[in-house]
């Protein structure tokens, strides 16, 4: 197995530990993930050799406030051409006091699944 | 001095380390709890922080700054807990006397015990003494992290960033969505100061150069930075000559490292350690001044805000025992850091204790480590414990299970 080519040579993100992932090809075809710290390795790091998913964050004016900000979210991670399409379209809202942390303020955005969810209640 | 009011347990700060270290006095038993913030708001620099991979350790689950702070501080208002914003601590006594100034005025406070929780500030373009004229554009991260996050405001259109911190690379990405081109990350050391994940995520992910062993030797321009010139640097970390560029930017960030803020530990009296710019302290988090406590960045630097509120409950509930009238008895053992260590703290730690957490960091990235915790007098090895990779970086924790009886050594072996 370890005989393989190293196809790749990546740090895993999910956490603060950062560890470092070694992904080979085995002879059937499979990738093979050394490095992994925790059982959440294998599945990032074929997923962020295979289609790399990101969340983001950002900041938004609310109406009905003194020039107060609203950070926002994703519920989860989206393919990494989503990053800046979601963007524009989080650039357009202006929600309203009061916002609630957790409120969905975009469901399903752009047709990825996940949600554009304030992070921050603001009232 | 004769103080107009009386608390077991008073907490300087309301960050991650501040919050929980009340919540912390509260929970040991502490009857009366003050929290003493100098902002309008609760939650300290989480409020900033609107990224995510924040609870990872305390909530088991990534979420933003804003959404960690806004959970701990839903946990103190459901306490009995007497909190204070826009008031400043301006003394402490030995005795625990706090001169408090705030929206009702000016008072004095006696404290049952102190924990001290004001965090740290960003190092500055004066402190590193970079040459050149004295342009606007210049930000240190965090200052631009706070105008474009919670003010709305535009910095620029062309950055460079001096150094990689983890705010440094976190703004990055940051500017990136406002727009602004950022030309590259340059960093005087030949490994990043910020977290992996985060030169992935930040910099990679957007085709940012990070260039190691590089530096800013000279800002230009009039009114408003008009470019920087970077030079590479040798193993002295001295610019070598020829090798300077001119990059053209109108905005240049600063991630170049964090400072304890302890103005106030320092009037109180309380010794600090040159290798953490925090408070000596032992196994509570109790500082020399018997009384006051020290947990979070303002004790050392932490690179996740989970381990400063660990640190803050740790802190919190050892002051609601002293203020309960609880005093350890025995000498103390001192720990001291050894080859490639930088520093390990507690510092200090009262003999017999077993069980004790050791934070520690390394000098320099190391490989294949065996991290030793021995005694200085008999070479008893009291805990030893591998790693695949160490960062300096990276705060690392070691537990030493058996009591400890006499001075003790951290030390890491490739």
């Amino acid at each position: 197995m370890s005989d393989c080519p190293v196809l790749d040579r990546l740090t895993c993100v999910l956490c603060p530990v950062g560890c470092e992932l070694q992904v080979r090809k085995d002879e059937s075809g499979e990738l093979d993930v050394q490095g992994n710290q925790c059982d959440k390795g294998l599945p990032f790091a074929v997923e962020e050799i295979l289609h790399p998913k990101r969340n983001l964050a950002t900041s938004i004016p609310v109406r009905g406030t003194a020039s107060k900000m609203v950070s926002v979210r994703l519920s989860g991670p989206v393919p990494r051409e989503m990053i800046f399409p979601i963007l524009a379209e989080i650039a357009r809202l202006r929600p309203e006091a009061p916002v609630r942390r957790g409120q969905v303020l975009i469901a399903d955005v752009l047709g990825t699944g996940v949600d554009v969810i304030a992070t921050r209640t603001v009232v | 001095m004769e103080a107009n009011e009386t608390h077991d347990v008073v907490v300087i700060g309301g960050g991650p380390a501040g919050l929980a270290a009340a919540l912390g006095a509260r929970r040991a038993g502490a009857g009366k709890v003050l929290l003493v913030e100098r902002d309008r708001t609760l939650g300290g620099i989480l409020n900033q922080c609107v990224h995510d991979g924040f609870g990872l350790f305390l909530y088991n689950e990534a979420i933003s700054g804003p959404e960690y702070a806004e959970r701990l501080i839903d946990d103190v208002v459901r306490e009995p807990i007497k909190v204070e914003t826009g008031a400043m601590v301006l003394d402490i006594t030995p005795d625990r006397v706090l001169r408090i100034n705030s929206r009702s005025g000016y008072r004095l406070v006696r404290a049952g015990a102190v924990v001290l929780a004001m965090g740290c500030r960003e190092r500055t373009r004066e402190m590193i003494e970079i040459p050149g004229t004295r342009s606007a554009g210049v930000f240190t991260a965090g200052s631009a992290q706070n105008l474009v996050n919670l003010q709305n405001l535009r910095i620029g259109n062309e950055a460079v960033i001096l150094g990689s911190g983890d705010i440094g690379l976190i703004m990055a990405r940051r500017l990136v969505f406002e727009g602004v081109a950022v030309k590259g990350v340059f960093e005087i050391l030949s490994w990043a100061s910020g977290l992996e994940r985060n030169v992935r995520q930040c910099l990679m992910d957007f085709g940012i150069p990070l260039e190691l062993r590089s530096t800013v030797v000279e800002i230009r321009g009039r009114d408003r930075v008009e470019s920087v010139v970077v030079a590479k640097v040798d193993d002295k970390l001295m610019p070598i000559p020829g090798s300077e560029s001119v990059i053209p930017c109108d905005t240049l960030l600063l991630s170049v490292g964090l400072i304890p803020e302890n103005e106030l530990s320092k009037r109180a009296g309380v010794a600090l350690s040159p290798f953490t710019g925090g408070a000596v302290v032992d196994e509570r988090f109790m500082t020399s001044v018997s009384g006051v406590f020290s947990c979070g960045n303002v004790l050392h630097i932490h690179d996740v805000a989970d381990w400063a509120s660990f640190e803050g409950f740790a802190a919190g509930e050892s002051a609601a025992r002293y203020a309960a009238g609880e005093r350890p008895a025995g000498a103390t053992v001192r720990i001291t850091a050894g080859p490639n260590v930088k520093y390990a703290l507690p510092q200090l730690v009262t003999a017999g204790t077993a069980g004790v957490e050791w934070n520690f960091r390394v000098g320099r990235p190391l490989r294949n480590v065996q991290v030793v915790v021995k005694g200085k007098a008999t070479e008893k090895v009291y805990a030893r414990k591998k790693f695949g990779r160490l960062l300096p970086t990276e705060l690392q924790k070691i537990k030493v299970r058996p009591a400890v009886e006499e001075d003790l050594e951290v030390s890491c072996h490739e």
